[in-house]
């Protein structure tokens, strides 16, 4: 947050006037505006050819159609890699969130010796090239513990990166968390199992939420540690990858947008969340 | 999130009580799973990874125990290796180059001109894309850069050129694009981050004492951003080491990255050798977290709603 001095000062109030700062400004704007078209367009085609026609999808786009999502919905393998992949998703968000939580705790709040290299170590994996971790469990799994690979080593694999992703949402929020609070209820004679549950969890529990639908975003769009785990039992990136390279449908791209669409709702609810929780602190603040 | 996880480190305890241990184990046994979890998912097979670069795979692709620093002397020998190995750290230092010259304009204009609801809009339209489909970003831009894509089509349409060019796919052109537009949210955020908390006052104080933009750009602004950029850096830079998607999807055959080698080897069984390429990034980026560990703020970039 900026100080409170900036925060009450309202940037447009502070917009230039001369004829030069103007001219910064619009060339500024503009460059945000281009920038905004460069991160959407790759998107935008994606949703273009889920209704195009041709079974190449190209341009000029010769019509408009919903055959793809009728052809998608009837697709036995996409249905089974969906599946996989909300098995998949549901299994990490519980046991990330779930772990994540209880590291964040102490990380946090214990005066741990070894506290910048524990900090880091749960850093890493989220900063480790997925590739890595991809090659690095396949190596495991296969030439160590001689085990198929399966949705379990998927799983494995998801928890490595969403945990750590749990542990820093958890802890930033833990971090802004008024100890008062719980010294306030301890004073009034809760335990600290009570404290725990009436005080602590519900001023938590947003970014635990969060952190939960993050880890499901992250797990359903995982790439490329799947591609290195994943046994015969695909997930639906993994079949959208075969199909990329088989030669592209745009039944492809219906799935793509679907996903798309659900990935988008999720997001919003989770940071609808983290905001609402942020709103609330600030108001508590004042 | 603004709070920087590093910074909350508390004092360390005294050691040597005996009853200040056992508190110390009641509050830290919540560790235990995350720690298995870590352990057990990432240092186990990073260490299984390091000691399996010092052996062999033989013809049958079973793994000889034969200690050797072979897999290494064949990365420093075979020139297409350090070959590939540079043109990765030249197109992550183009990449990011790009991203902190697009970024850093951008965050700029949503800090000082943008009304703090829009920032919160803007930011978001940010993150969006980069929570959707991975695979499916850097395959749309095919349709975008493709000899029949979009991009030619329009320059053909306003008459730039006659015939569709293939100088923006299968190459490294097509590539430095697509990682551009992969890791740019990366950068905006960081910097945003660091830009936001940035008091301006300082930066026209600093003028009206004197000092020249570019001296007050370069003692007030600065300093006080320098973990933001770096932040930024390592968020752009780091990624690309290991990228072997777009340059698959993108790259053709000439635009290959360090990744798609070492890919290739897993791929091939050649476990050994794929890892002590794996290894040689492995401690790279390791090397590059330690150093900047106490800049780097992730949850900056990560854990912004």
């Amino acid at each position: 947050m900026s100080s409170p001095v900036a925060r009450r000062i309202d940037p447009v109030e502070m917009m230039p006037v001369d004829r030069h700062a103007r001219r910064t400004r619009r060339l500024l704007r503009l460059l945000a505006a281009l920038i905004l078209v460069f991160l959407y367009l790759p998107i935008g085609f994606l949703i273009l050819f889920s209704f195009e026609t041709s079974s190449t999808p190209g341009l000029p786009i010769t019509g408009l159609t919903l055959k793809w999502y009728e052809a998608m919905l009837k697709d036995r393998i996409i249905q089974q890699a969906l599946f996989n992949s909300v098995i998949v998703a549901g299994v990490v968000a519980v046991v990330a969130s779930l772990v994540g939580t209880m590291t964040a705790f102490p990380l946090v709040r214990a005066r741990l010796r070894f506290a910048d290299a524990a900090r880091l170590l749960f850093t890493m994996p989220i900063m480790i090239p997925g590739v890595l971790l991809g090659i690095g469990l396949l190596l495991v799994f296969r030439r160590v513990l001689d085990v198929n690979l399966s949705l379990v080593t998927v799983i494995a694999g998801h928890l490595v990166f969403t945990t750590p992703f749990v542990v820093l949402i958890v802890s930033a929020r833990l971090q802004g968390f008024d100890r008062r609070l719980e010294w306030a209820a301890a004073d009034l004679g809760a335990s600290s199992v009570h404290t725990l549950r009436h005080i602590i969890l519900p001023l938590i529990s947003p970014a635990i939420v969060a952190g939960a639908l993050l880890s499901v975003t992250l797990s359903i769009d995982e790439f490329v540690i799947t591609y290195f785990t994943v046994g015969a039992q695909p997930t639906l990136p993994l079949y959208i990858y075969t199909s990329i390279k088989l030669g592209v449908t745009p039944e492809v791209n219906a799935v793509a947008t679907v996903i798309l669409v659900g990935t988008l709702a999720a997001f919003a609810v989770g940071s609808l969340l983290l905001s609402g929780g942020r709103r609330l602190r600030r108001r508590e603040a004042e | 999130m603004t709070v920087q996880t590093a910074s909350a480190a508390d004092p360390a305890p005294l050691a040597g009580s005996t009853s200040g241990a056992r508190r110390q184990v009641g509050r830290l046994w919540p560790l235990a799973p995350g720690l298995l979890l870590i352990g057990l998912l990432f240092l186990v097979p990073m260490g299984f990874m390091l000691v399996f670069s010092f052996l062999r795979t033989d013809p049958n692709f079973n793994i000889v125990v034969d200690p050797n620093l072979n897999n290494y002397a064949r990365f420093i020998n075979i020139p297409t290796y350090v070959r590939t190995f540079a043109k990765t750290l030249v197109m992550a230092g183009v990449v990011t180059t790009l991203g902190l010259a697009l970024a850093m304009p951008f965050a700029y204009f949503l800090v000082r001109y943008v009304s703090r609801r829009w920032q919160r809009i803007i930011l978001l339209a940010v993150v969006v894309p980069f929570w959707t489909s991975y695979l499916l970003r850097v395959y749309a831009w095919q349709a975008i850069l493709g000899e029949h894509g979009a991009l030619n089509q329009a320059l053909q349409g306003i008459g730039l050129i006659d015939k569709p060019s293939a100088l923006f796919i299968y190459n490294d052109v097509g590539v430095a694009i697509v990682l551009t537009y992969l890791y740019f949210p990366f950068a905006a955020l960081a910097l945003y981050a660091a830009l936001e908390k940035f008091d301006f006052a300082q930066f026209n104080a600093a003028q009206d004492l004197g000092a020249r933009p570019d001296q007050a750009f370069r003692h007030i602004l600065l300093p006080q951003i320098r973990a933001g950029i770096i932040t930024a850096c390592i968020f752009v830079f780091i990624p690309i080491l290991g990228e072997f998607l777009t340059p698959a999807l993108v790259g053709g055959a000439q635009g290959s990255l360090i990744a798609n080698l070492i890919v290739n080897f897993f791929r091939g069984a050649q476990y050994a050798e794929g890892s002590a390429l794996a290894i040689v990034i492995a401690i790279f980026v390791t090397a590059v977290l330690i150093v900047f560990r106490r800049y780097l703020r992730v949850e900056d970039v990560v854990a912004r709603g």
